[in-house]
């Protein structure tokens, strides 16, 4: 579509359609989002009213649901009081039955609204989890908490709207999708492709050619991409989800600089005819390409901000950050996983957010409750709500959601930093049961100690004791050691690629962040059959160490100079 | 009418328990925030109401609230698969959801019949049902072979099938490939394990004796309002003449002939599924239109 629509493209009448659609929507999109921050704040400094209307909709929204009629749950309608004493506290795995029914009916088992799509994330036992991505969540939860996240990054930023390169989302992604349940489409949430409808996603940059599902879907190429189109732009924002993208970013730019160069020098995208050339854009990256240690905004001078996740073990990774994004500004990610939204950012505090308790009926149990082992037993397990955590402790978060998962036992621990207009802010924390998680690929010991069996057995190993560690390198990885008759570093090898692709299967997001070059493969070290038996017993007789007990996963590698060398 | 200068609506989607003589069967009901009219929809042979995911939604979008009964044996109610029963029961519980249907809704807003493929033939034998005293305002046949077995089969062989009770089961022949061109569509017809793909023997003599309740002159219990029949330009499975002839017949030769441009059988799953709904939307919508006030 050539010809201009409205006056704001009149006078751009050499923009392209991703630009015109960047121009109509730029507008709307900053009053959406301030609309939905301020509905947040509004709600911040009134939670007891936020959280009785959220129960209040997911008991409309869920009490005339087959599976709440079939379990007679919906007598909570007539006494919305009653709702944690009839409904159960449940894990994802609990829900299996009727996710699985609502797979055929697309609707109308767990909750009164059509679900639209399946939601894509790892699951425990190795079978990719189904959350029911629903159109009353898509428009009363989810959207609104993209939008109000936006609002804060605009308010402080407003910059970030100056112009159609102006930001590069990396936070969501338009990749066609192939994988269905039963004609659904089963994806990853990150990505928001097919629109579902006009109150979608639909950020100013929808169109853009670095965002739309004609980028490639590698990692790799997605990414050479965007820095493609952006690269001699005046790029004020970077926006990620994890930590881990910001660095990949700089390391993918230093890998691929000549083409880059080449690219921008001769008008191509990977020798293909794109745009004019930039001549100016190819002699200021060459020069930046000259020092080893270049950063981003040695790149890209007009960075002003950045956000991603930055607590919790993400935290690890801010001097890397640091270094390669000197002296911008950085926001926060909202806390979030498939299965909900948590916090949202109002301001520019790192360590901490506000419960967002628009977004779903929280609650809370001690950390040092064994909630598990409760829920094993079908004990009945007490919970505490958003006016009842002190500051300073660390909680288990249950919380119901608007697509029918309700009372759901997150597996997240969260702490409480202070309590901010009787809304407290909180931070994540870890995942119970989880053994570690660079970038969020969240590794279960179970999941480990699943790969390493089946690694094993794949060789006629059995398996024996081992130790499992966490390696931080400029990529970081997982270390094993395990026993075998014959060590040899041929063994090391084959072990290490069998268990790496074991674990692939095993968890998918580990599998993501090793075909996106964010995780080094898995490192096997085998050692002769009582090594690490004779290590365990070394360290025990080291005077202080009577408590020390073998644990098969540690918190750094250390053990593994000690039991290769020993 | 349809409100046009609006966002997408925050739609439901129920199932209800709905008794229908000795059983209870599953309405699926898609229901927009005001109901303005009502679609009812006879699935197929072989579909059930977990076929319409993607239509449902569009039809409550667009103010209509669109409801599937399952039939015994299909989808998510009880029976046993492959199996219709005999054909008052059949109609029987066509008639009391449609019953359900109209009390939910009220008396005054528009009521379309949608039967697809083998449902347009439950549906017009449910129109010459006694039992069937629901007001509705118009109804569609879509690629619907009415009289099919009476088209196909002469009488000898009509006869072997109304007289055969056995429990064998008669493969139905259905291909994927010519409900659809779409690989997802495709690819859900093939997987879909509460699809019915076989039919016991006895089946077919129920189907048979409901063909011959609409096809022997007995008149509909009621005048038709109106109705359309609708299908591609041409139809895989169905002779479109031989089915629009019956048509005619069942309407009084008042019936509109529509066709949109596909050459496959389920509609819904190929290019013009959303000018279907938006048609059938406001077919259904026209007639609440009171042109006599």
């Amino acid at each position: 579509m050539d010809t201009p629509q409205t006056p704001q493209t009149l006078q751009l009448p050499q923009t392209s359609q991703w630009q015109q659609h960047w121009q109509a929507r730029r507008d709307p999109f900053v009053e959406e989002c301030f609309q939905a921050r301020e509905s947040l704040l509004a709600d911040l400094k009134d939670p007891a009213t936020a959280q009785d209307r959220v129960l209040d909709d997911l008991i409309d929204i869920g009490a005339a649901s087959l599976h709440w009629k079939e379990k007679g749950y919906d007598v909570i309608a007539a006494d919305p009081g009653t709702f944690r004493s009839v409904l159960p506290v449940m894990r994802y795995n609990d829900f299996a039955e009727e996710i699985d029914r609502e797979t055929r009916t697309k609707g109308g088992v767990l909750s009164c609204s059509p679900v639209l799509r399946w939601l894509k994330t790892s699951g425990t036992t190795g079978t990719p989890k189904r959350v029911p991505y629903t159109l009353h969540w898509l428009l009363t939860y989810r959207i609104p908490a993209m939008k109000a996240m936006w609002g804060t990054c605009l308010e402080h930023h407003p910059e970030i709207l100056a112009h159609p390169w102006a930001t590069l989302d990396t936070q969501t992604v338009r990749e066609d999708v192939y994988d269905f349940v039963h004609g659904v489409e089963h994806q990853a949430i990150s990505n928001r492709h097919p629109q579902l409808n006009s109150r979608d996603w639909n950020p100013p940059w929808y169109e853009s050619p670095w965002f739309g599902p004609d980028a490639p879907t590698s990692h790799a190429g997605r990414m050479y991409h965007r820095v493609r189109n952006l690269v001699g732009k005046d790029l004020h924002y970077i926006s990620a989800i994890n930590p881990s993208t910001l660095v990949s970013l700089r390391d993918l730019i230093a890998e691929h600089g000549a083409e880059l160069v080449r690219d921008l020098r001769e008008g191509t995208l990977r020798g293909k005819p794109w745009t004019d050339p930039d001549e100016k854009a190819a002699v200021h990256l060459e020069r930046v390409l000259a020092e080893d240690d270049f950063s981003l905004v040695d790149v890209w001078p007009s960075l002003t901000l950045y956000s991603c996740w930055l607590s919790a073990s993400a935290e690890l990774y801010r001097p890397r950050l640091d270094a390669v994004l000197p002296g911008v500004a950085k926001l926060p990610f909202m806390s979030c996983g498939t299965e909900g939204v948590t916090t949202i950012p109002v301001d520019d505090t790192l360590e901490s957010q506000p419960l967002a308790v628009s977004q779903a009926y929280f609650e809370f149990v001690p950390a040092e409750v064994p909630l598990d082992a409760l829920l094993d037993a079908g004990e009945k397990v007490d919970t505490l709500l958003y006016d009842e955590v002190e500051a300073g402790r660390d909680y288990h978060l249950i919380m119901s959601q608007g697509n029918g998962l309700y009372r759901l036992w997150t597996g997240d621990i969260y702490r409480v930093d202070r309590i901010v207009d009787g809304t407290p802010w909180v931070h994540f924390t870890h995942r119970d049961g989880v053994f570690h998680s660079f970038t969020g690929e969240k590794i279960t010991e179970g999941q480990v100690t699943q790969a390493i069996r089946q690694g094993l057995a794949a060789g006629g190993l059995e398996t024996g004791l081992y130790m499992c560690g966490p390696r931080w390198d400029e990529l970081p990885s997982y270390t094993v050691v395990v026993e075998v008759p014959q060590p040899a570093p041929e063994l090391d090898r084959e072990l290490s690629d069998a268990i790496d692709r074991e674990l692939s299967v095993i968890n998918i997001e580990y599998a993501s962040k090793r075909d996106s070059g964010r995780l080094a493969g898995l490192r096997v070290r085998t050692v002769a059959q009582g090594a690490i038996a004779a290590y365990v017993e070394s360290r025990r007789q080291q005077g202080n160490a009577t408590q020390y007990k073998y644990k098969p996963f540690q918190k750094d590698v250390d053990f593994v100079d000690a039991l290769v060398t020993g | 009418m349809i409100e046009t200068i609006r966002p997408p609506q925050n739609i439901r989607r129920e199932i209800i328990d709905l008794p229908c003589g000795d059983e209870r069967l599953a309405l699926h009901v898609w229901r927009p925030e005001r109901i303005k009219g009502a679609v009812f929809y006879f699935h197929g042979l072989q579909s059930h109401a977990g076929w319409l995911w993607e239509v449902g939604p569009r039809f409550a979008d667009n103010d209509i609230a669109f409801f599937v009964l399952d039939r015994r044996g299909s989808g998510i109610s009880p029976g046993l698969r492959g199996e219709i029963p005999d054909a008052d029961t059949v109609l029987g519980d066509y008639a009391g959801a449609a019953a359900f249907v109209r009390e939910m809704i009220g008396d005054t807003v528009p009521l379309s019949l949608f039967g697809h493929c083998l449902g347009g033939s439950l549906m017009a034998a449910l129109m010459c049902h006694e039992g069937f005293t629901t007001s509705y305002d118009a109804a569609v046949f879509c690629s619907s072979w009415l009289g099919r077995m009476h088209a196909t089969l002469d009488p000898a062989t009509r006869a072997a099938v109304a007289a055969d009770r056995s429990g064998e089961l008669w493969e139905a022949g259905l291909q994927a490939a010519d409900f659809t061109d779409e690989a997802k569509y495709q690819h859900f017809i093939d997987h879909d394990d509460l699809a019915v793909r076989r039919l016991t023997r006895r089946s077919r003599a129920v189907l048979l004796d409901l063909e011959r309740r609409y096809l022997t002159g007995r008149p509909v219990t009621s005048p038709v309002p109106a109705a359309t029949f609708v299908s591609g330009i041409t139809d895989p499975i169905v002779d479109l003449d031989a089915a629009q002839s019956v048509f005619q017949d069942l309407v009084s030769g008042r019936g509109a002939l529509m066709r949109f441009p596909t050459d496959k059988h389920y509609l819904f799953y190929t290019g013009v599924s959303g000018d279907l709904v938006d048609w059938t939307s406001t077919y259904t919508l026209l007639q609440g239109v009171n042109r006599g006030a």
